[in-house]
C-alpha cells in the first residue's frame, strides 16, 4: 500500500502545523522564488548571512509557500537545517536531504522538497539552472487545487446575471 | 460516454474520470494524487501507469476505491437545512467560499471566509485536523474538489454544502439572490 507511513505523516503534520520561519525576512541579503504561482503552488525563501570565523554563513532564512503541507513542512524543516552552513554547505544538500528530522520522503511527496531545494537555489545561487524561477508542471493536468483555487473563466470574463431580476445584468468586478 | 463498464487498468485517467466523476477526489482523499500541479496526472496516462509511478500501487484495489467514489462523496455532503441548524450552535462550523471573488461580492453567506492564497496556507500549516468547516460554491461542484483536497491532507470533519450558495438562497435564506454565470 502506497499511503505514507503513519509516522511519516505525524511528522509532517507536526512540521506544518507549526512552522518555523514562515514568513518574509525583512532585512534578507537574498530571496528566491520557484513554482507556478499561477495555480497557487510557489515557494520564496529570504536568507540572511553573517560572517562566524571569516566565514559567511548563513544566520537565517525564512520562506513562504502557496503549496501543499509537505512543502511548508518540509521548507520549515530545512531553513532551519541550513543554519549555520555557507552557500556552498547549504547549495550541496539534495531534497531528500532537506526533510531533515522526518526522515526521507516518499517518491510521490518528493516534489515537495525539489520546491524547497530550487528555492534554496534561486535564493543562493540565482544563475543556476536549478534555480529557474518557473518551474513548468510535470503534471499540470487534473489537480484539484486548480479545480477551486483557479477555475476556468469563460473566455471575455466572468459575468454574474442575477436571476430574480432579469434586466439587471451584471457584467464581474463592478459592484 | 465512457461505460463504467469498460475502465480497467489501460484506461487513459479522461476515461475514468468520465465514467466516475468522482475518481480524482477518491484518488487524492487516500492516495494524494491529483491534488495539486505536481502530483497530478495527465488526462491521456493510463491508469495503469498513474499507479506504476505513485509507488507501485495496487492497481485493482485503486479500481475498487474509484468505484466506490460516488459514496465516498454523498457522505461529505450537508443539506442547506443541516448548516442552518448547525450555524446557530454555540460553536458553529467555519464557513469558507471557494467562488470567484466577483461571485463573492455580489453575494455571499454571512460569515464566510473567501478562500484565498493566504488563507490557504493558513489552513494548511494552523488549523487543527479536526476542525469542522463547510466549503461552498455556486452550486456544489468545486466544492467537493476543495473537500477532497482537505480530507486528502488529514481534516477528518470537512463537509461540503450540498447544491451550494444556490441551494441555500432555494431553501434556506431567500435574500441571497440567485445568479447564473453567463
Amino acid at each position: 500500500m502506497e499511503k505514507l507511513s503513519d509516522e511519516l505523516a505525524a511528522g509532517l503534520r507536526q512540521a506544518a502545523r507549526e512552522p518555523r520561519n514562515m514568513g518574509e525576512l525583512a532585512d534578507a541579503d537574498a530571496v528566491g522564488t520557484v513554482g507556478n504561482a499561477s495555480c497557487g503552488e510557489m515557494m520564496r525563501m529570504w536568507v540572511k548571512f553573517k560572517e562566524e570565523n571569516g566565514r559567511k554563513v548563513i544566520d537565517r532564512a525564512t520562506f513562504q509557500s502557496f503549496g501543499c503541507e509537505t512543502a511548508i513542512a518540509v521548507a520549515s524543516l530545512a531553513t532551519e537545517l541550513i543554519r549555520g552552513k555557507t552557500p556552498t554547505e547549504a547549495l550541496a544538500l539534495k531534497s531528500q536531504d532537506l526533510s531533515g528530522e522526518i526522515g526521507p520522503l516518499p517518491p510521490m511527496k518528493i516534489h515537495c522538497a525539489e520546491l524547497v531545494e530550487g528555492a534554496l537555489h534561486a535564493a543562493l545561487d540565482p544563475g543556476s539552472s536549478s534555480a529557474s524561477t518557473e518551474q513548468p508542471s510535470l503534471h499540470s493536468e487534473g489537480n484539484l487545487l486548480d479545480n477551486f483555487m483557479s477555475p476556468p473563466k469563460p473566455a471575455g470574463g466572468l459575468r454574474i446575471v442575477l436571476l430574480d431580476s432579469p434586466s439587471e445584468e451584471k457584467p464581474a468586478g463592478t459592484s | 460516454m465512457t461505460e463504467t463498464s469498460t475502465i480497467g487498468p489501460q484506461s487513459v485517467m479522461r476515461e475514468v474520470l468520465e465514467a466516475y466523476p468522482g475518481a480524482q477526489r477518491a484518488l487524492f482523499r487516500r492516495y494524494h494524487i491529483g491534488g495539486c500541479s505536481s502530483c497530478g496526472f495527465q488526462s491521456e496516462e493510463t491508469l495503469a501507469h498513474l499507479c506504476q509511478r505513485n509507488n507501485d500501487l495496487d492497481v485493482e484495489e485503486v479500481l475498487e476505491h474509484i468505484r466506490d467514489s460516488h459514496d465516498q462523496d454523498s457522505t461529505v455532503l450537508i443539506s442547506p437545512l443541516e448548516l442552518a441548524q448547525l450555524l446557530k450552535h454555540e460553536s458553529p462550523p467555519k464557513l469558507l467560499d471557494v467562488r470567484s471573488r466577483e461571485e463573492w461580492e455580489t453575494v455571499r453567506i454571512e460569515g464566510a471566509t473567501l478562500m484565498s492564497n493566504p488563507t490557504l496556507q493558513e489552513i494548511l500549516s494552523q488549523w487543527p485536523r479536526d476542525a469542522v468547516f463547510v466549503i461552498y460554491d455556486h452550486a456544489g461542484r468545486h466544492a467537493l474538489d476543495a473537500a477532497a483536497y482537505f480530507l486528502g491532507h488529514g481534516f477528518t470533519k470537512v463537509r461540503c454544502l450540498d447544491g451550494g450558495i444556490d441551494a441555500w438562497s432555494l431553501q434556506v435564506d431567500p435574500k441571497i439572490r440567485r445568479y447564473r454565470l453567463g
